[in-house]
């Protein structure tokens, strides 16, 4: 029928009134953010081997990292080890896209993505974060969140206890297997 | 003098300077402008004649849909802001023909009364002019609407877009 | 009372009135307009819930630049943004509020005057958009002309229908005579009276003279400040005026459920002025904007015979009674 679209405008923006509003009052309460949201990078210098895999792979260049060589000799050994040290590493926030390649190709868990976002600054190149506020971020970092309930387990946990129902049916004794496999749910 | 003659006076005043001041302005919008003027000064005599009903009309026709037409067709043409220099107003015989109608106007006018004092009627209210539209001058009333009517009719024809023997113009 | 005194409380109320009203409904249309698009709204300006925001646009305002073009016609530039406001402020003065004497100014043909001096709102428009020396504003203002034009056929054949039921041109005559089954009789010439009122204050829907996404703000684009908000206050003026005079002729005007109207008449038409006036909002929000050939064909096609229709109605039910 013509004109029940107009009646339909017209329900649909009173109703909408009748409702909560989803605005976020953002500087007065702070936004409740999902445990993986893109905020900021933080760095954990301790799992950092400079590799440099993470500032080759961004796309963007921005991040910058310089090191060092240096010799460990271990007693005992035939030669002396070499180790890499860590300089510099620099995060450009100015260059970065937020594409989080740099967190999921780190070999070392050494880069985690934090929900913080107020980092702004009045100049552009305040925006690059040294080693030292990249390592102030890891404080922000969450906990992982929980796994999903109907998902599959993590790999470690999965494989272990695959080990464990093995070992269990190699062995025979009171422990009674898991009947689905211990697939790993919690 | 009572307060009704001055302002009819007043009135008088501003509308003579305004309508001067719509032939005599050089530019082109603004003449219609003064031109408002001119007739909201018009209509507030009527006010003070008593004639309500007639001043507004002048209002509603006059400076609601008149007005507003004139001024849409005169900014739909070049009308620049400023002086426009090529203004085709032959002086002379202008001149000439304004000053003549209102002076012989004015002569009929004054000639017809001379110093003779006419009560001003009761209010032209609606009421009463209503009466006097349908009750003494209704074959009038009813022939201006036929013209108008006629009018109308030729208009809508005249501008029947595609039937080239009668608008005269192509598609 | 003397006289004369009389007179300055009565267009002082006025004043204030006409003042006032714009910025309520200009701030009921900030939170409303936000709730029906989920949002918020102004929440800071006053504290709570941003009751004082239209105070503090005001007192921006009046800190900008008064800004004319170069090439701008100067006096009529500047005065323009002042006549736009007058109508509104000279209708107010005739619209009744309640029974007796609460009515600014007591006339015989109100109806008649509020019509004519409504459609002088266009005039200031013509002004502003030619004196701008801009194509924009020349634009919005062919349009807004144009629009007149064509809306207050409308616009006056609904009111006179209405006029005709009653028997009377004054406004205060008009609600005396109403009664409550002629929101079924006059039910058409409501909706077109209200439909060519939003035209002729060229208010959303009907707003093309200022289509800001097409042409900038049309006449406005110009005006900086103070003159500005002066058209911005003279929109909420004509959005008041609008709801008023639909009120007193189509909805009653004072006459409210359960009598006590002599006392209470006031109050039921403030309400019923703000119910209206919510509409207003509510079709702004909820419809887009018509293209200018369906906005000119609407009236034509639609709003012209409907109103027409309803004379013949009106006349065919008034010798039948
Ligand atoms: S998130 Fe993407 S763009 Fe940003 S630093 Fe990591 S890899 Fe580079
Ligand atoms: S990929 Fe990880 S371990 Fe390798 S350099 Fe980057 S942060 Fe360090």
């Amino acid at each position: 029928m013509k004109g029940i679209g107009l009646a339909k405008g017209l329900a649909v923006t009173f109703k909408t009134m009748t409702r909560r509003s989803t605005t976020q009052q953002y500087p007065d309460v702070d936004p409740e953010l999902p445990p993986r949201s893109r905020g900021v990078i933080a760095h954990i210098e301790e799992n950092c081997t400079v590799c440099l895999l993470c500032a080759r792979e961004c796309p963007d260049w921005a991040i910058t990292i310089e090191s060092h060589k240096e010799e460990v000799i271990v007693p005992g050994a035939a030669r002396a080890r070499q180790r890499n040290v860590l300089d510099e590493f620099n995060i450009d926030f100015a260059l970065c896209m937020y594409c989080g390649i740099c967190v999921e190709v780190c070999p070392f868990g050494a880069l985690h993505w934090s929900p913080e976002f107020e980092y702004a600054e009045y100049d552009l190149r305040d925006l690059v974060h040294s080693r030292d506020r990249l390592r102030e971020w890891v404080m922000t970092v969450p906990p992982p969140p929980a796994h999903d309930r109907n998902g599959a387990g993590a790999k470690e946990e999965v494989v272990a206890e695959k080990a464990l129902a093995a070992a269990a049916a190699s062995a025979p004794s009171q422990v009674d297997a898991c009947p689905n496999d211990g697939s790993g749910r919690i | 003098m009572t307060v009704a003659d001055v302002l009819l006076i007043t009135i008088g005043a501003v509308v003579l300077g305004s309508a001067l001041l719509v032939v005599t302005t050089r530019h082109l919008v603004r003449a219609g402008l003064w031109l408002i003027v001119t007739l909201i000064g018009v209509a507030a005599a009527y006010l003070v004649l008593t004639a309500e009903m007639v001043a507004w009309v002048q209002i509603l026709l006059y400076l609601g849909a008149v007005v507003v037409l004139l001024l849409f067709a005169v900014m739909l043409t070049r009308a620049p802001i400023g002086v426009s220099d090529d203004l085709n107003r032959p002086r002379w015989p202008g001149a000439l023909v304004g000053l003549g109608a209102a002076g012989a106007l004015g002569a009929l006018l004054v000639n017809a009364y001379r110093w003779e004092k006419v009560e001003l009627p009761e209010a032209g209210t609606a009421e009463r002019i209503g009466e006097q539209v349908f009750q003494s001058w209704v074959l009038p009333f009813e022939l201006v609407g036929l013209l108008l009517l006629a009018a109308l009719i030729g208009a809508i024809v005249l501008s029947q877009p595609g039937d080239d023997s009668v608008s005269g113009r192509k598609k | 009372m003397p006289a004369w005194l009389d007179l300055v409380v009565r267009v002082l109320i006025v004043i204030i009135v006409i003042f006032v009203a714009p910025l309520v409904i200009g701030q009921t249309e900030h939170k409303v307009m936000a709730h029906m698009q989920g949002r918020l709204g102004p929440m800071y300006a006053g504290a709570y819930h941003g009751w004082a925001q239209l105070v503090a646009d005001a007192a921006k305002f009046i800190q900008k630049e008064d800004i004319t073009p170069r090439a701008a016609d100067r006096p009529v530039f500047k005065i323009a943004p002042v006549i736009s406001m007058l109508p509104y402020m000279i209708v107010v003065l005739v619209i009744p509020l309640g029974p007796g004497g609460l009515v600014a100014q007591k006339l015989d043909i109100g109806l008649f005057f509020v019509l004519a001096v409504f459609g002088l709102g266009v005039i200031a428009v013509l002004m502003a958009s030619w004196a701008s020396a801009n194509k924009f504003a020349l634009m919005g203002g062919l349009r807004a002309a144009a629009q007149l034009l064509g809306y207050e056929l409308p616009f006056v054949l609904a009111a006179a229908s209405v006029a005709m039921a009653a028997g009377t041109l004054s406004l205060s005559g008009i609600v005396e005579a109403w009664r409550p089954w002629w929101l079924i009789w006059q039910l058409p010439a409501l909706v077109v009276f209200f439909l060519a009122g939003l035209a002729e204050i060229r208010r959303t829907p009907f707003d093309m003279p200022i289509a800001d996404s097409e042409l900038v703000a049309g006449y406005l684009v110009e005006y900086t400040g103070l003159r500005y908000a002066f058209f911005m206050l003279a929109e909420y003026a004509g959005i008041f005026v609008i709801s008023a005079l639909t009120t007193v002729l189509f909805l009653g005007g004072w006459k409210g459920p359960f009598g006590l109207d002599t006392e209470l008449g006031w109050l039921w038409t403030l309400i019923k002025i703000a119910c209206v006036s919510f509409v207003v909002l509510w079709v702004r929000i909820a419809y887009p904007r018509l293209r200018e050939d369906q906005l000119q064909r609407l009236c034509w096609l639609g709003l012209v015979p409907a109103a027409l229709a309803q004379l013949v109605l009106t006349a065919g039910v008034k010798l039948a009674l």
